[in-house]
C-alpha cells in the first residue's frame, strides 16, 4: 500500500513521510481495521494492543493542525477502531460478526429454533420459581454444551474445515439460555 | 503563535501556556494567576474577574458568578440551582426561551454562554499581552461528566470569545498530564478535585500511552465555600448574632475564609471579623476547624468509594492520587485522602493551577511542534449513554457510557403507516430506560421519504461523537438511495443561527476580530481543499468523468472568486459543495488504490503507475 498524498510506501495507517492518513474504508471489516486476522480465537490483550497502536496513528488529536478533510478521516478511522475493539472484545458479538457480518442477530428473521429446544426452555422457566438450583444446574449444562459446540465449529473453521453456517442457530440458543440464567432468582 | 490552555472553572478561571518547554500560568497586572469567574454588567460594559467582585454586594443583581452551573441547561433544570444565587434568572417569554437560561442584567438579557465568553475573552486578552507571537488555538477544560449540551455550550462560548477551540479536554485528564503521568508505561490514577463549590473524583487508566477515564463521581454542591459557611456560622454563634444577613454575614464569611487559610500552616489563629456595626475577635484552632468540616470531607470519600466501585477497583489498586482545587490545601483534606487511598497524594503543582497547566501542555502537543512527548494519546470517553427514543418512549442506546471517543453507531428505522413520508427522531442522553427521564438533546424530522407501504423504507440514523464528546446526527433514507437533508434543532442550548447572531450582533470591538478570524479560517480550509482537488485532478485525470469534470471545475471557479471577494458564507458553502461534488471521484481513487494493493501488485508498481499518471 502506498500513501495517497505523497505516494511513499506505507508501513502503518499513517504515512511516515508526509503524515497523511490512509483513507478510512467506507464499509470497514473490523478485524482488518485493527490489522488482525479473522479468527474467533483472539485474546482481549491482542485486540487492545492493536487498538492502541492504531489509535495512536489515527486519533484526531494527531491532526489538529491538518486540513478539514484529514481531520474528518482521522475521526472516522478512530471511530471505526473503537467500534472494532468494542465488538471484537465481546466473544458473542465476535461470533455473530464472523458468521453473519453483523455483531448481533438480525432484527427479524433470525435463525429458526427447533420446537423441542423452545419447549425445553419453557419448561425450565416454569420450574424456575420452585427449583431454582436444579434449573440453574440444567441451564449451565446446556450452556457448556453450546460453548463446546461453538468452540468446535470455530476451531475447525480456523483450520480451514467446514463453514460457520450452523453458528447463528447456536448463538440464538445461547441467548435463550443466558436470558434464562440471568432471570433466575439469586 | 502559541496555543493556550484554559481552565474555565465554576469559581475561578486561569490561562496557561508552554514557554521554553515548561507550562506556566499567565498572571494579571497584579501578579495573580486566578481570574475569578465573575462578570458584572455595567453601563460601560462588562467587567470581569476581581474587578467584578469588588463591591459585588452593592451590585448583587448585575454581578454574575458560577454561571458554569447553567451551561447547556434549560430554565427548568436551572430553577433549583438558581435558588442559591444572589442574581435572578429572567423568566422566558415563550417556549423557545425555555431552552436556554437567561439572566437579566439591567436592560439586557445574557446567556451563560455569553457570560463565559466574557471570562474567556479576558483570559485571551491576558494571553495576547503576554505572548508576542499572538494566540493560536485554545484547549478548554470541562468536567469529565459534562454532557453533550454542556460541551457544546462551552465550545460556543470559546467561539464567541474569538478563540479557535482545538479541543475540549476533561479536567482530570488535564491534571494527570500536568504531573506527567502519561510518561509512565501504565497505571491507574485518582484525580481528587475539591474546588470552591464543586467536588469531582475521577479514576483514570493509562496503558501504553492511552489515557482513559474509567469513572467519575462527585458532588456539584460541595466545596471550600461550604467550609467557610460552617466557620462563619460558628463565629456568628460565638458573637451571639442570630439570623445574620447582609454586612454581618459577609463580614463573617470573609473572616472565616482568612481563618481557614491561616490554619493551613498554623495550629491556631486569631481573626477579627467585622460583623456589621460591631467587630469581634475570635480564636480558632485547627482541631475545631477539623471537627466542623469533617462531615463534609467524609462526603467526598463516599463519592471516592462510588467512583472506585464504578471502575471495579479498590483503593489499593490506585497507583497515584492527584490533588486539584484550592480546597485541597486544607490539611484535613490531605490527611483524609492520604488515609483513604493509602498513599501520599501528588501535590507539587499549585492545586489551583494544575488543570490549566495540563491544558496548556495538551495545547502545545496539538500544535505539532511541541518539545513535550507526543507519544501520548488522550482517549476520553462518552460520559453518558446516547440513544434514540423508540416505540412507547423506550430508549434504545446506540453509544454506551464510557465508550472511548470518537465513537460512531447507526440504527435503521422504518415507517409504521402506509404512505408515511416523514419519521420523527428524538435523540437523548442518559442512563434511564425511558426517554422522558433522560436529557433530550435534539428532535428532528426526516422528511421527503417517498410514499411506500409501512415497513419498507429504511431510515439509517448515524451517530458520530467527536474527540470533544460532541455529537452529530445524520439520517439517510436508504430505500431510495438518497441522503435526505435533515436539520437538527437542539432541544437545549443555542442553535448555530443563534450563535451566529450573537457573533454578529455583538457591538464589542472584538467582534471584528471574530469576523476576520472566521473568514481566515474559511479561506484556509477552502484553499486546502482546492489544492487537494487540483492535485488529484492532475494526477488522476483518467478517473474523472467528463460531466463530473465540468461541475467540479465550475465549483472550483466559483470558490476561487468567493475567496477573492472575501465572502465568508459563500466560501463555506462552496467548500462544502466542492467536497460533495468530488466525493465520488475521491472514492474511486481510493478504491483503485485499495484494489491495486489487494491485487498483490507491489507497492513499487503502484507507485510507478501513479507516477506515470502524474505526467
Amino acid at each position: 500500500m502506498i500513501c495517497w498524498k505523497c505516494h511513499e510506501r506505507l508501513s502503518s495507517l499513517r504515512c511516515a513521510s508526509c503524515g497523511a492518513l490512509v483513507p478510512p474504508p467506507a464499509q470497514p471489516e473490523l478485524f482488518g481495521a485493527l490489522g488482525l486476522d479473522r479468527r474467533y480465537h483472539v485474546e482481549a490483550e491482542a485486540i487492545d494492543g492493536a487498538w492502541r497502536r492504531r489509535s495512536k496513528d489515527t486519533h484526531p488529536d494527531r491532526f489538529a493542525a491538518s486540513s478539514a478533510v484529514e481531520r474528518r478521516m482521522a475521526l472516522q478511522w478512530t471511530a471505526t477502531l473503537n467500534e472494532a475493539r468494542r465488538v471484537l472484545r465481546d466473544p458473542v458479538a465476535r461470533a455473530w460478526y464472523l458468521a453473519t457480518g453483523k455483531p448481533h442477530p438480525a432484527e427479524s428473521g433470525g435463525p429458526k429454533l427447533s420446537p423441542e429446544f423452545l419447549e425445553e426452555i419453557f419448561e425450565l422457566r416454569m420450574a424456575a420459581d420452585d427449583e431454582p438450583d436444579a434449573v440453574r444446574d440444567t441451564a449451565a449444562k446446556l450452556r457448556a454444551r453450546l460453548d463446546a459446540d461453538l468452540e468446535d465449529l470455530f476451531s475447525r473453521w480456523e483450520r480451514g474445515e467446514g463453514d460457520l453456517s450452523p453458528v447463528p442457530e447456536r448463538l440464538s440458543r445461547l441467548k435463550y439460555v443466558d436470558n434464562l440464567l440471568r432471570e433466575l432468582p439469586a | 503563535m502559541s496555543n493556550i490552555g484554559i481552565d474555565l472553572g465554576t469559581t475561578n478561571s486561569l490561562v496557561a501556556v508552554v514557554m521554553g518547554g515548561r507550562a506556566r500560568c499567565l498572571l494579571d497586572d497584579d501578579g495573580r494567576a486566578i481570574l475569578p469567574s465573575a462578570v458584572r454588567y455595567t453601563a460601560e460594559g462588562p467587567v470581569v474577574g476581581y474587578a467584578a467582585l469588588d463591591d459585588a454586594a452593592g451590585h448583587a443583581a448585575t454581578t454574575l458568578t458560577s454561571v458554569k452551573r447553567f451551561m447547556g441547561r434549560s430554565m427548568d433544570e436551572a430553577r433549583s440551582e438558581a435558588a442559591q444565587l444572589h442574581y435572578e434568572l429572567a423568566p422566558p417569554d415563550d417556549a423557545s426561551e425555555e431552552k436556554v437560561v437567561r439572566m437579566a442584567v439591567g436592560e439586557r438579557l445574557v446567556t451563560p454562554i455569553e457570560v463565559s465568553a466574557e471570562i474567556l475573552k479576558a483570559l485571551k486578552e491576558r494571553a495576547e499581552e503576554c505572548l508576542l507571537g499572538g494566540v493560536g488555538g485554545a484547549v478548554i477544560t470541562v468536567p469529565a461528566y459534562f454532557d453533550d449540551a454542556q460541551r457544546q455550550a462551552t465550545r460556543d462560548a470559546g467561539r464567541l470569545a474569538g478563540l479557535n477551540v482545538l479541543r475540549l479536554l476533561n479536567e482530570p485528564t488535564a491534571a494527570a498530564i500536568a504531573y506527567g503521568l502519561q510518561e509512565r508505561s501504565q497505571g491507574t490514577f485518582a484525580i481528587y478535585d475539591l474546588g470552591g463549590g464543586t467536588f469531582d473524583i475521577s479514576i483514570l487508566r493509562l496503558e501504553d500511552g492511552v489515557f482513559q477515564v474509567l469513572s467519575t463521581a462527585g458532588d456539584t454542591h460541595l466545596g471550600g465555600d461550604d467550609f467557610d459557611r460552617l466557620i462563619a456560622e460558628r463565629l456568628l454563634n460565638e458573637a451571639g448574632v442570630v439570623g445574620a444577613r447582609g454586612g454581618a454575614l459577609r463580614g463573617a464569611m470573609e473572616a472565616a475564609e482568612s481563618a481557614k487559610r491561616a490554619l493551613t500552616d498554623a495550629e491556631s489563629t486569631e481573626v477579627v471579623a467585622q460583623l456589621g456595626e460591631v467587630s469581634a475577635t475570635f480564636t480558632l484552632s485547627r482541631d475545631t476547624l477539623n471537627t466542623l468540616i469533617r462531615p463534609l470531607v467524609d462526603r467526598t470519600l463516599t463519592a471516592c468509594q462510588q467512583a472506585l466501585s464504578d471502575a471495579q477497583l479498590t483503593a489499593a489498586q490506585i497507583d497515584g492520587v492527584v490533588l486539584v482545587g484550592g480546597s485541597t490545601r486544607v490539611p484535613l483534606v490531605r490527611q483524609v485522602v492520604e488515609a483513604f487511598f493509602g498513599r501520599v497524594p501528588f501535590s507539587d503543582i499549585d492545586p489551583d493551577q494544575v488543570v490549566a497547566v495540563g491544558a496548556a501542555m495538551q495545547a502545545d502537543i496539538l500544535s505539532g511542534e511541541s518539545e513535550l512527548s507526543e507519544d501520548v494519546l488522550l482517549m476520553d470517553v462518552v460520559p453518558l449513554s446516547l440513544g434514540l427514543e423508540t416505540m412507547g418512549g423506550v430508549v434504545e442506546k446506540l453509544i454506551w457510557r464510557c465508550s472511548p471517543i470518537p465513537s460512531s453507531a447507526s440504527q435503521t428505522f422504518t415507517t409504521h403507516v402506509d404512505g408515511q413520508t416523514a419519521v420523527s427522531i428524538h435523540v437523548v442522553q442518559g442512563e434511564r430506560e425511558m426517554a422522558r427521564d433522560n436529557r433530550s438533546l435534539a428532535r428532528f424530522k426526516l422528511g421527503g421519504i417517498p410514499p411506500m407501504p409501512a415497513g419498507l423504507p429504511r431510515v439509517e440514523v448515524q451517530f458520530l461523537v467527536d474527540a470533544n464528546g460532541i455529537l452529530t446526527v445524520t439520517a439517510t433514507e436508504q430505500y431510495t438511495g438518497k441522503q435526505s437533508n435533515i436539520e437538527i434543532v437542539p432541544s437545549y442550548g443555542l442553535t448555530d443561527e443563534q450563535i451566529e447572531e450573537m457573533l454578529e450582533s455583538s457591538i464589542d470591538a472584538a467582534e471584528t476580530d471574530v469576523d476576520e478570524r472566521l473568514l481566515v479560517e474559511a479561506k484556509v480550509e477552502a484553499e486546502q481543499i482546492l489544492r487537494a482537488v487540483e492535485k488529484a485532478l492532475s494526477s488522476d485525470a483518467d478517473m474523472v468523468q467528463e460531466d463530473e469534470l465540468g461541475s467540479i471545475q465550475a465549483v472550483v471557479a466559483e470558490l476561487k472568486s468567493a475567496i477573492d471577494a472575501q465572502e465568508r458564507k459563500k466560501v463555506n458553502d462552496l467548500s462544502k459543495k466542492l467536497d460533495e461534488v468530488t466525493a465520488p471521484f475521491a472514492q474511486r481513487r481510493i478504491e483503485r488504490d485499495l484494489q491495486l494493493a489487494l491485487r498483490g501488485q507491489s507497492a513499487l508498481e503502484v507507485a510507478d503507475r501513479l507516477d506515470r499518471s502524474n505526467v
